[in-house]
C-alpha cells in the first residue's frame, strides 16, 4: 500500500519542551494507524502540526507523495484530511445539519440557506457510512457518542479521506466504543485511512493495524499490532516494565465503617437517580462499583460525600448516623473524596499547588492561627507532599490548571490521603491519565487499603475495577443489581448485569 | 372617546417604544456574535447628538441622521478594536463609553450651542409622514401577518419543531386571512390609521427590522455563521470562518443600530437634543434584549411588553374621567408597573434567558 502521509523529521519546539523531536512516519491508505504515548508525548503536538494548527520548525509533510505545507486547519482540510478533537468542535444549540454544514453552507441565491437540502445532504452522508442521525436533534440533547457522530460526519461531509481521531474513547462509554470501532471499520472499508490517537493499549490492540509508540517527542518504535503485546507497547511507552497486573496483598478485613441503608436520590434535573441501594463498606476492603456511566453512580457519590441531599434513607459513619450531613462534618468524620471531575471540582484551577494541597485543611491549625493562615506552615507541607507524592514540577507556585491531567490528580490524591480518611470515596481516579499516572493512583488506593482504611472505588473501566477491588457492586438503573467477589466473577458476568440483561434478587452488597 | 383613548395610547406606545426596539436590536445582533454592548445608553446619547449637529449645520435631517450613523460606525469601529482585537474587557469598555457620552456630550453642547439644557430647534423628521386610509389598511394587513408569524415561530420553537418553511406556510394561512379581515373592519382601520399618522421615518424602521434581523440570524448564511461564533468561536474557527470578521461587523451594526435609535428620539419625535437624552432608554432597551432571550422577535415581544405596560398608565388616567376609582391609584405605581413586570417575569415566569455561550469573552487564536 502506498503512504498516504509521510513525515520526514518533523520537529517542533515549545519554550519549555522539545515536543516533537525530529519524527519519521508513513502511514498507509486504509489502515487503521494507532499513535500512543503517555500524555505529554507529543501526540497531540504531532496531529495539530499534520492538521496545521502548529508550523514544524523543520521537517517535511508529504501527502500523497506530495511535498505540502499545511497553513491552517482550512488547507489540511482542502487535502481531505478531517480531525476529530478530543474536547469537540460543535456549537450546542445548532442542529445536526446546521454543525455540519457550517463554513460550507447549502444556500439559494448565495444567501439564504436551503435547509432541506443540508438535511437531505446530511442524512444522505449518515447513511452511506452507517451513522444513522436526525439532521434536525439539536445537539445539546444528544448523547457524547451521538455528538462524536456527528464531528465524524462533519469531517467526512468536507471530503475527509484521512480521519484524525483524538482520544476518541475518552468520553465514550463501553458501548458508544464498540459503535466507533464499528464506524471505524465501516470508514476503512470505504476507503479511509484513521488515525487513531491514544494512551489506552487494549483498545489500540483491538482496532488499530499498525501502532507508533512516542515517548519524550520521539518515535520509540512502530509496530504490527498483531506482532505485540500491551505489555511491549507499555515498555516502549514508559521506557520500563509496567505492572499492568496487580500483585494485591492479602486482605486484612477490620470492622465495619461505611454503612448504607435504602438510600434514595434525585438527580440535577429533580429525576429519580438512587432508587434504594444499601451496602457496607469494612476497613481494609476496597469495594468497586461498576456501571455504564449515567445509572446513578454520580449521584450516589454526590450524596456520600455530602454534595447532594438524600430524599430518604440512611448513611452512617463509624456506626454514627451522618444523613444529610454537610460536606465538612463528613470530611471530619473522615470521608474523603477523588472526585470525578478533577478540574470543576477537585481543584481550584487559578490556585497553585500548595494552595490546593491543604484546601480543605486551611482553616485549621497548623495552617491558620484564628483569621490568620500560616503560609510558611502551608508551604513546608505542600513541599513535604510534593516529594511524597512526586508532583511535577517540584514547584510549589505552580498553578494548578498549568499541571499535566497526571499531576493534577496526585495533588488532589496528596490532599486527601493526607486529611487522614477513614474512608476514600474515588470516582473515577484515573479518568484520561496515561499509564504512569494510571499506576501511581492504582497503588495509592491500594495503600490506603493495606493501612487499614476503606475504599470505596467507581470507576466505568471493568479493568480497573476487578484488578483493584475486593468485592464488586453493579450499578444499573439506580440500583444495585448484583455483588460479586471479585476473585469468582469476570469482566463477562459483570457486563451482563451492567446492561440490565441480569440480576441478583434483594441485592444487600 | 374609547376609541380616541385608544389611538392616543398606541401613537405614544409607538414613540415610546421606537428608540427602545432600535437600541435592542442593536445588542442583538452584537451579543449573537458574543460581544456584550453595554454602551447602547451612550452610543444613543451620541448618535442623537451628533444627528442634531448634522441637522444644525446643513439644515438637512437626512445628513444629520448620516453624521449620527457615521458617529455610530466610527465608535463600533473602535469598540470592535478594543474588544475583539485586543480582546478588552466588554463590560468596563461599554461603561466607559456610557460615562463619555455623558459628559462628552454636555461638554459639546455647551461647545457648539453654548448651552447645557438643550440645543435650537434643527429641521427633523419630527412632522412625521402623513399617511392615506388605503395605506393604513395595508399597515393593518402587515402588523397582523407580523405578529402571526412571530406567534407562530415562537410556538414552533417551544414544539422544538422550528422549520423555515412551515412557519412561512402557516403564517400565510392563518395571518393573511385574519389580516385582510381586519382590514375590513372600519374601527381597526381607524385606529391604526391614527395611531400611525404622523409617525416618523423610524416607527416604520423599527417595525421592519426585527422581522429583518430574525431573517438575517435564522435563514441566512451569515446568520448561521455569526450564531455560531456567538456559542463556539473556536468550532466555527477550525471551519475557516473567521471570527474577527463577523465580530467587527456585528459590533459596528451593533452601535449604527444605538446611533439611529439615538436618532430617532433627536431628530425624529423631536427636533432638538436635549441634554437629559436618552435617560435611560439605553438600558431598557438592554432590558429588553434580555427579556427577549436576545432574538429580535422576543425583542419585538418584550419592547411591546414594556411599552404596553408604559402607555396603562395613560390609558389609565384618560380613563379616570369616566372611572373614578381608578384615579385614585398612584401615578408613581403606574409608572414603576414596566419595570415591576419586568422583574417578575425574569425572576421565573418566561423560563430562564441564557445568553449565547461566548457572549462577552474574547476570542484568542491558538489559545489551548
Amino acid at each position: 500500500m502506498e503512504p498516504v502521509i509521510e513525515l520526514k523529521g518533523i520537529t517542533k519546539q515549545f519554550p519549555a519542551v522539545l515536543a516533537n523531536d525530529h519524527i519519521d512516519m508513513s502511514i498507509r491508505k486504509k489502515e487503521v494507524f494507532a499513535i500512543v504515548g503517555e500524555n505529554g508525548a507529543g501526540k497531540t503536538t504531532l496531529m495539530n502540526i499534520i492538521y496545521g494548527l502548529y508550523q514544524p520548525d523543520s521537517g517535511k509533510i508529504l501527502i500523497r507523495g506530495k511535498e505540502t505545507r499545511i497553513n491552517g486547519p482550512h488547507q489540511a482540510i482542502a487535502e481531505g484530511i478531517g480531525m476529530v478533537h478530543q474536547h469537540f468542535m460543535l456549537v450546542p444549540v445548532l442542529t445536526v445539519a446546521e454543525n455540519i454544514v457550517l463554513g460550507i453552507e447549502p444556500t439559494k441565491a448565495g444567501l439564504v440557506m436551503d435547509m432541506d437540502r443540508a438535511r437531505k445532504e446530511v442524512a444522505e452522508f449518515s447513511q452511506k457510512y452507517g451513522m444513522p442521525i436526525d439532521p434536525d436533534a439539536r445537539v445539546e440533547y444528544l448523547p457524547v457518542g451521538m455528538q462524536q457522530r456527528v464531528e465524524i460526519i462533519k469531517a467526512l461531509f468536507r471530503g475527509a479521506e484521512i480521519l484524525i481521531l483524538d482520544e476518541p474513547t475518552a468520553v465514550l462509554t463501553p458501548l458508544e466504543r464498540e459503535g466507533l470501532f464499528l464506524t471505524i471499520n465501516a470508514l476503512i472499508e470505504q476507503g479511509k485511512t484513521v488515525i487513531f490517537i491514544s494512551h489506552k493499549l487494549n483498545e489500540v490492540m483491538a482496532i488499530a493495524d499498525r501502532i507508533a509508540v512516542l515517548r519524550g517527542g520521539r518515535v520509540m518504535g512502530v509496530v504490527d499490532s498483531k506482532e505485540t503485546s500491551e505489555a511491549q507497547l507499555a515498555r516502549m511507552m514508559v521506557g520500563r516494565d509496567v505492572v499492568l497486573d496487580i500483585a494485591k496483598n492479602p486482605q486484612k478485613l477490620g470492622e465495619l465503617v461505611l454503612e448504607v441503608q435504602d438510600l434514595r436520590a434525585k438527580n440535577e434535573r429533580g429525576l429519580d437517580a438512587v432508587k434504594g441501594i444499601s451496602f457496607h463498606l469494612r476497613r481494609g476492603e476496597i469495594l468497586g462499583i461498576a456501571g455504564v456511566e449515567g445509572n446513578g453512580q454520580t449521584e450516589l457519590i454526590r450524596v456520600l460525600t455530602g454534595m447532594a441531599k438524600a430524599e430518604s434513607g440512611k448513611v452512617l459513619v463509624n456506626r454514627k448516623e451522618m444523613t444529610g450531613a454537610t460536606v465538612k462534618s463528613l470530611r471530619r468524620a473522615g470521608i474523603a473524596h477523588i472526585p470525578q471531575d478533577r478540574l470543576r471540582t477537585g481543584l481550584i484551577l487559578p490556585f497553585n499547588i500548595s494552595e490546593n494541597i491543604v484546601l480543605g485543611m486551611h482553616a485549621e491549625p497548623p495552617f491558620a492561627r484564628g483569621i490568620v493562615q500560616q503560609r510558611a506552615e502551608v508551604n513546608r507541607f505542600a513541599k513535604e507532599k510534593e516529594d511524597e507524592f512526586d508532583v511535577r514540577p517540584r514547584d510549589i507556585t505552580v498553578k494548578a490548571k498549568s499541571l499535566s491531567g497526571g499531576n493534577q490528580q496526585k495533588v488532589i490524591i496528596a490532599r486527601e490521603v493526607s486529611s487522614g480518611p477513614e474512608v476514600m470515596i474515588a470516582a473515577q481516579p484515573t479518568r484520561g491519565l496515561d499509564i504512569g499516572a494510571t499506576e501511581f493512583v492504582h497503588r495509592k488506593l491500594l495503600e490506603e487499603r493495606d493501612k487499614g482504611k476503606a475504599v470505596l472505588l467507581q470507576s466505568l473501566e471493568l479493568e480497573e475495577i476487578l484488578s483493584l477491588s475486593d468485592r464488586v457492586m453493579v450499578m444499573y438503573g439506580g440500583e444495585i443489581v448484583g455483588c460479586f467477589e471479585t476473585k469468582t466473577t469476570n469482566e463477562d458476568e459483570l457486563a451482563h448485569y451492567m446492561l440490565g440483561l441480569k440480576r441478583q434478587e434483594h441485592v444487600k452488597a | 372617546m374609547f376609541q380616541q383613548i385608544l389611538i392616543a395610547a398606541l401613537f405614544s406606545m409607538l414613540q415610546f417604544g421606537t428608540p427602545i426596539l432600535i437600541a435592542g436590536l442593536g445588542g442583538v445582533i452584537s451579543e449573537n456574535s458574543g460581544v456584550v454592548n453595554l454602551a447602547l445608553e451612550g452610543i444613543m446619547r451620541m448618535g442623537g447628538f451628533f444627528a442634531v449637529v448634522g441637522a444644525y449645520y446643513t439644515g438637512n435631517p437626512w445628513l444629520g441622521l448620516a453624521l449620527g450613523i457615521g458617529m455610530g460606525a466610527v465608535m463600533g469601529l473602535l469598540a470592535a478594536w478594543v474588544t475583539v482585537s485586543w480582546r478588552g474587557d466588554q463590560v468596563v469598555y461599554g461603561v466607559a463609553v456610557n460615562v463619555f457620552a455623558l459628559g462628552g456630550m454636555t461638554y459639546l453642547l455647551q461647545l457648539f450651542f453654548n448651552t447645557t439644557g438643550h440645543s435650537p430647534p434643527v429641521s427633523s423628521f419630527s412632522s412625521g409622514v402623513v399617511i392615506s386610509p388605503t395605506f393604513a389598511q395595508g399597515l393593518l394587513v402587515f402588523l397582523v401577518v407580523g405578529l402571526t408569524y412571530a406567534v407562530v415561530s415562537w410556538s414552533m420553537a417551544r414544539m422544538k419543531r422550528s422549520n423555515a418553511k412551515k412557519t412561512l406556510i402557516l403564517t400565510a394561512v392563518i395571518g393573511l386571512p385574519l389580516g385582510i379581515a381586519f382590514s375590513f373592519f372600519a374601527p381597526a382601520r381607524e385606529v391604526v390609521f391614527g395611531a400611525f399618522n404622523k409617525q416618523t421615518i423610524f416607527v416604520y424602521f423599527a417595525l421592519i427590522l426585527p422581522f429583518l434581523l430574525h431573517f438575517l440570524l435564522y435563514q441566512t448564511k451569515w446568520g448561521l455563521r455569526i450564531r455560531a461564533v456567538g456559542e463556539n468561536p473556536k468550532a466555527a474557527d477550525t471551519l475557516g470562518i473567521n471570527i474577527y470578521v463577523i465580530r467587527y461587523a456585528c459590533v459596528i451594526l451593533s452601535y449604527v443600530f444605538g446611533a439611529i435609535a439615538g436618532a430617532s428620539m433627536s431628530i425624529g419625535q423631536l427636533d432638538i437634543f436635549d441634554n437629559h437624552m436618552p435617560a435611560g432608554k439605553g438600558f431598557i432597551a438592554l432590558a429588553a434584549m434580555i427579556f427577549g432571550k436576545w432574538k429580535p422577535l422576543g425583542t419585538l415581544a418584550a419592547v411591546l411588553f414594556f411599552t404596553l405596560a408604559g402607555v396603562a398608565g395613560d390609558l389609565i388616567q384618560g380613563l379616570s374621567t369616566t372611572y373614578p376609582v381608578l384615579a385614585s391609584i398612584p401615578r408613581g405605581w403606574l409608572n414603576a408597573f414596566p419595570y415591576m413586570l419586568t422583574l417578575l417575569a425574569l425572576a421565573g415566569f418566561v423560563g430562564r434567558a441564557v445568553p449565547p455561550a461566548a457572549d462577552g469573552i474574547p476570542y484568542e487564536k491558538g489559545e489551548k
